[in-house]
């Protein structure tokens, strides 16, 4: 929102504070300032000045050259005795007396100023003859486009007078960002800033008479009536709208400095009907329009010029004023003749029914629409026009009727218009048709400062309450004890007394608000235990030289199908950005997966290993403590990848996991190979093994049959479409187990004796799983070792001879210790002996 | 597979010889003589196409099996036993290994949520992680956006084609805001026995935005509150500010400008002087970083969680997490932080 610092002190009957102090005070208390411009540097040295006399140039037939009269201010310049400047100059509309903006050597081109090229003026000759500087076009003094002659001072001037001056082109313009505005439409006017900015300075303002109460006979009525005609069929989307046709219309440029206004706060002044209605949007933000009223009445072929509020039908199409052809969406306001669309309401007019040089008679409509229709609209058709910045706000359907009556009040100064209907006000609040009244936009309340002072920390009284709230024009005073509070109609964002709350504090200065911390209570902050377990697998996982990633939630649905998983079960965006965003995850490993080959070709081949935590989602699976949403299944994902070294990747990825374990202390978990875990049936399991190899694959199952997740390696035809390379496994978990299953501490005292150690090699069939293998040397040692001893078993080596796939050959290492006696090396060789026989008859083991 | 065709035929023994030599086994599918073979169908009487064409096509399909075959062969790996700890045949220096500690690292937007984290958890506030895929509820209704808002459009929020209850599609939370209802429901009985409501929730958020340099469709909030009697503004504000201190290890200024959010009200935006290591210049611009979203909470959220605005109010904020992290490290493109690419992550030992 650019606010021009001389428009709004029209408004204010105080001086204000120089320009750095008063953006300050607007960032604290109004809004973030984006930039500050300062306009009047454009026109450092441009000054008023009368052309004396013009003469056709000898040399060439579209020039004149010109005396002027600078009033002897510009220094370092030829003039001739009588003191005169002469300035060669080829505008057709250059003659002797105009009074003209002139542009003296070594001034600026105030066009090119902001440009990286500034155009400085000097003296020199054309055809032969020496201008000095040159007399400026509207569209170099960057205050329209007009190009085709000079600009023509149209006020009061003396030659010599700074031109800045004349036009109160020594501003400043402030934008500031229009975010800070979605609740304030009545910010995205000059006169709403205005009214902050007194406030907040502590100045009383008082809003122009004619935005309290609309002017009445402020324009000349036509004696000849235009027939106009207004229906509103959807009065829940526009719950005002009015109209009035004007007669005898003059279309022309408008004032200099209407066109100043509007080009400095960045709106590009057309002809005077546009610019009225532009004007009169950027003071009140209250957004126009006007139709020419010969076309709207000729669409119909009738008398009357009728205006139709609706929803568009099926098919219908609309060419707009910016040239674009639209089909409106369904929902959208339309309004149209009694025939045909001329104009998407509230956000752009139609090509059709544009005001043009040879309109004579207009419909000027003033209307209030409803902001979202106005935002959807806009956003369906890619127009963002200054209407729907405003109308997208929710103006006040109170201001209309001021409006209108400026409106009016302008259009018979300016373009010589006259009424030529009655003004028609189709009023439909809540859908239902119905007067306004005073309280149709908010209800008084009646506060005590109390409520105010406990929700700001301040201890502000009745009075300084009021004060604040009436320099902003609210109705405010006491009532024994309490303030009766009423705010302004076009304050539509004040719907409850917390609102008030903001704005006294807003008023009053949030710096100025007393910093004071919360006071705390004993009681310990109870710890995240979940998130306290992902912060120690972090360290522990980057410790042993894995890196932790993030991945995006979402998915391609090809990566779900080359993993083997269920589209149908994925939850999927129906505005996704891109196909690659289609998908939520079924699982965390594929995006880790996918993460594998592009780091391999960065380079990264000696092995590396990811790890994320993340959240898995399933069609149908709800949240145990929220039925009606998805369950959201926490998962912590490895994957270990490298481009040779020898063995299967599956032991890295499994020496990781048990490396987890140890160091966090958690309870470990059965290794059951994927291949045999049978029909798992469940589809939490089902999508998070698919991409695992049942072969070279297990489950991590509890005691209880609770599965906590896989580990393993990739089915050939996964590793294939992402280019994983031989040496890739991984393994992904409820990270939850690490919580439920923490480790009591079980202390096993320290015997004093020594410790005896034995190997014992054992070759047994190549078929025996190692885990069932062990189970049966644990077991029958546990189970014969002397009583009162302490014994640990530990796989020390698996081999397999070339030439004998059939069998291997594994050795476990056995220590034992008695609490006791020192232990004789005779009685380890017993036990040992006898566990070789038991092997040797329960599985042909044959020890080495 | 023999074929009727001589010059087919010829061709088949030609390549299938060839086959067994060649390094890419793949390339075989690319050899000359098939395309010769298949450029010869149009100069063919017109009765021989058909039966030509075809036995081609059986040639190129019997050239593809024998591809497919080797393939798999070539990814067969030796048979291990899952139950193992280590691989048979692996020698003991050889048996897998941890990877290097200087290789690992943690994620940098990570270790910012657990520093930050961190800092209020010292303060008095309990963590609470929030949801990946909520409803309409939670994310506008229970914050107090009106029906018809526009935020409740697709247009900045991901939003799924399954439905809830009540026929709205599920979202991708715009904001760690939706946690709000529900903290406030959870804590409200410890809320009347006198204790407050304080949490922060960290989590990561999506909007619907395209992907440039400075913009990503999935980022990382930290959304706090604080709820108790005669909770005001200014306690918003030390409350900030200490946390900030905290964080950036010094005593910086902190200023609020006016902002708007349906949530809160009065709402803010909060600026916290600049560190000066973190400063380009001394401009004003450059002195003030804005870094949060605040305000008090509106009494319709409280409402709406069964909490009294009368007796209760409280302040909420949210900020973000990869700006931060960007700023402090001079990182230049936001979208490395979901790259994988460990060229990034390696940087954050």
């Amino acid at each position: 929102m650019k606010v021009s610092v001389n428009w709004i002190k029209e408004y204010l009957d105080f001086e204000l504070p120089p320009i750095g102090e008063l953006v300050v005070k607007i960032g604290a208390q109004l809004g973030a300032v984006e930039e500050v411009i300062d306009l009047g540097v454009k026109y450092k040295g441009v000054v008023v000045a009368k052309v004396v006399s013009c003469e056709k140039h000898p040399n060439a037939d579209k020039l004149h050259v010109c005396l002027i009269d600078d009033g002897g201010v510009v220094q370092d310049v030829t003039r001739n005795e009588q003191g005169l400047i002469q300035v060669v100059c080829g505008a057709p509309n250059v003659r002797e007396g105009l009074l003209v903006a002139w542009i003296p050597p070594k001034a600026v081109v105030p066009s090119t100023y902001d440009t990286s090229d500034p155009f400085m003026l000097e003296a020199r000759e054309l055809r032969g003859v020496v201008s000095n500087g040159m007399l400026a076009s509207g569209k170099e003094l960057a205050i329209n486009e007009d190009h085709n002659g000079i600009l023509e001072i149209d006020v009061e001037a003396q030659p010599g007078q700074a031109f800045a001056e004349v036009y109160k082109l020594n501003d400043y313009i402030i934008d500031i960002e229009n975010k800070m505005f979605t609740h304030r439409p009545d910010c995205f006017g000059q006169l709403g800033v205005a009214r902050e900015i007194a406030g907040i300075l502590g100045h009383k303002f008082t809003s122009p008479d004619w935005y309290l109460q609309p002017l009445k006979d402020v324009v000349e009525k036509s004696s000849e009536t235009l027939p106009l005609e207004v229906r509103n069929e959807i009065p829940e989307l526009v719950p005002r709208f009015m109209a009035v046709a004007m007669s005898g219309v003059e279309v022309k440029p408008s004032p200099i400095w209407i066109q100043s206004y509007l080009s400095r706060v960045g709106i590009r002044p057309i002809n005077n009907v546009v610019d009225i209605t532009n004007y009169i949007m950027m003071l009140t933000a209250q957004p126009l329009h006007a139709y020419d009223y010969d076309k709207v009445k000729a669409i119909d072929g009738g008398d009357t010029a009728t205006l139709v509020v609706r929803k568009p039908h099926k098919g219908e199409k609309l060419t707009l004023l910016s040239g674009k052809e639209v089909e409106p969406r369904e929902d959208a306001i339309l309004i149209a003749s009694a025939t045909k669309p001329i104009g998407l309401g509230g956000v752009m007019g139609g090509a059709d029914t544009e005001v043009d040089e040879n309109t004579k008679n207009i419909i000027l409509e003033c209307a209030n629409f409803d902001m979202y229709s106005i935002r959807r609209t806009s956003m369906a058709h890619g127009l963002f026009t200054d209407a729907v910045t405003r109308f997208n706000k929710g103006q006040s359907p109170l201001q209309n009727d001021k409006i209108t009556a400026k409106a009016m009040q302008l259009f018979g100064e300016l373009a010589d218009a006259k009424q030529a209907s009655e003004i028609i006000d189709k009023v439909s609040l809540e859908g239902n048709e119905s007067s306004l009244s005073e309280n149709t936009v908010h209800n008084p309340f009646s506060m005590e400062p109390k409520f105010i002072n406990e929700r700001i920390g301040l201890s502000l009284n009745e009075d300084e309450i009021i004060k604040l709230l009436t320099a902003v024009e609210f109705t405010a005073y006491d009532t024994e004890g309490a303030i009766h509070i009423k705010a302004p109609f076009w304050r539509t964002d004040i719907k409850i007394p917390e609102d008030v709350v903001e704005e006294v504090g807003r008023l009053y200065g949030y710096d100025k608000l007393p910093q004071e911390l919360p006071k705390r209570i004993t009681a310990p902050t109870q710890r995240n235990t979940l998130l306290e377990t992902k912060a120690k697998i972090r360290n522990v996982l980057s410790r042993a030289g894995a890196n932790e990633a993030l991945t995006y939630s979402f998915v391609h649905g090809d990566l779900l199908e080359k993993m083997g998983q269920s589209k149908d079960l994925a939850f999927q965006l129906s505005n996704a950005l891109s196909p690659d965003l289609q998908y939520y995850r079924l699982s965390l490993t594929p995006s880790l997966l996918e993460k594998v080959h592009p780091n391999i070709k960065a380079g990264y081949t000696d092995g590396f290993g990811l790890f994320e935590f993340g959240k898995a989602h399933i069609v149908g699976e709800s949240d145990p403590d929220e039925p009606e949403l998805p369950q959201e299944a926490h998962r912590l994902s490895f994957v270990y990848a490298a481009n040779k070294g020898i063995g299967a990747a599956y032991y890295t990825a499994r020496k990781y996991l048990t490396y987890l374990f140890n160091v966090c202390n958690v309870e470990d978990l059965i290794f059951e190979p994927l291949v045999s875990a049978g029909v798992l049936n469940d589809p939490w399991i089902e999508q998070l093994v698919a991409p695992y190899d049942p072969e070279r694959s297990v489950l991590l199952r509890d005691e209880e049959d609770y599965i906590w997740g896989v580990l393993g390696e990739f089915k050939p035809a996964v590793r294939k479409k992402l280019k994983l390379p031989e040496l890739t496994a991984g393994f992904e978990l409820d990270p939850l187990l690490f919580v439920r299953r923490q480790k009591q501490v079980t202390y096993i005292p320290l015997p004093k004796f020594p410790k005896v150690m034995q190997d014992i090699t054992l070759r047994v069939t190549a078929d025996i799983s190692h885990a069932k293998l062990l189970k049966l040397v644990t077991e029958y040692l546990y189970g014969n070792r002397p009583q009162h001893t302490k014994l640990d078993v530990v796989t020390k080596d698996i081999y397999q001879k070339e030439d004998d796939k059939q069998h291997k050959h594994v050795t476990f290492g056995i220590t034992i210790v008695s609490y006791k006696k020192t232990m004789r090396d005779e009685e380890v060789t017993m036990l040992l002996d006898g566990l070789a026989e038991q092997l040797g008859s329960a599985i042909s083991a044959i020890r080495l | 597979m023999s074929y009727q065709n001589p010059k087919v035929a010829e061709v088949a023994d030609v390549l299938k010889r060839r086959f067994a030599e060649l390094e890419n086994k793949a390339d075989i599918l690319k050899a000359v003589e098939l395309k010769a073979l298949y450029a010869e169908i149009p100069t063919l009487p017109p009765e021989q196409r058909a039966s030509f064409g075809k036995e081609i096509n059986s040639l190129k399909q019997e050239l593809q099996e024998l591809v497919a075959k080797h393939q798999e062969q070539a990814e067969a790996l030796p048979p291990i036993d899952v139950t193992a700890p280590f691989d048979v045949n692996t020698p003991i220096d050889k048996r897998p290994k941890l990877l290097p500690t200087e290789h690992g690292s943690k994620h940098p937007l990570t270790t910012e949520i657990e520093r930050i984290t961190d800092i209020f958890y010292r303060m008095g506030f309990e963590v609470v992680e929030s949801r990946e895929i909520d409803d309409e509820y939670h994310m506008f209704t229970a914050l107090n956006f009106p029906a018809g808002h526009p935020a409740r459009d697709d247009y900045d929020t991901f939003m799924t084609v399954q439905k809830d209850k009540n026929d709205h599609p599920l979202v991708a939370p715009a904001h760690t805001s939706t946690m709000q209802h529900r903290v406030l429901k959870a804590y409200k009985e410890r809320l009347e026995k006198g204790e407050p409501i304080a949490i922060v929730t960290p989590d990561r958020v999506f909007r619907n935005e395209d992907l440039d340099a400075t913009h990503e469709h999935t980022f990382h909030q930290i959304e706090g509150i604080y709820v108790d009697k005669g909770v005001h503004a200014g306690m918003l504000i030390a409350t900030l500010k200490t946390y900030l201190n905290e964080y950036f290890g010094e005593n910086l200024e902190v200023k609020l400008q006016p902002f708007y959010f349906p949530f809160t009200e009065p709402s803010f935006e909060l600026a916290v002087e600049r560190p000066a290591i973190l400063r380009k210049d001394d401009s004003e611009e450059q002195k003030w970083l804005e870094l949060l979203g605040c305000g008090m909470i509106h009494p319709n959220v409280l409402k709406m969680a069964g909490i009294d605005p009368e007796v209760y109010t409280g302040f909420a904020w949210g900020q973000g997490i990869e700006r931060m992290v960007m700023m402090k490290n001079g990182i230049e493109d936001i979208r490395h932080f979901q790259s994988g690419k460990l060229e990034f992550l390696r940087q954050f030992v």
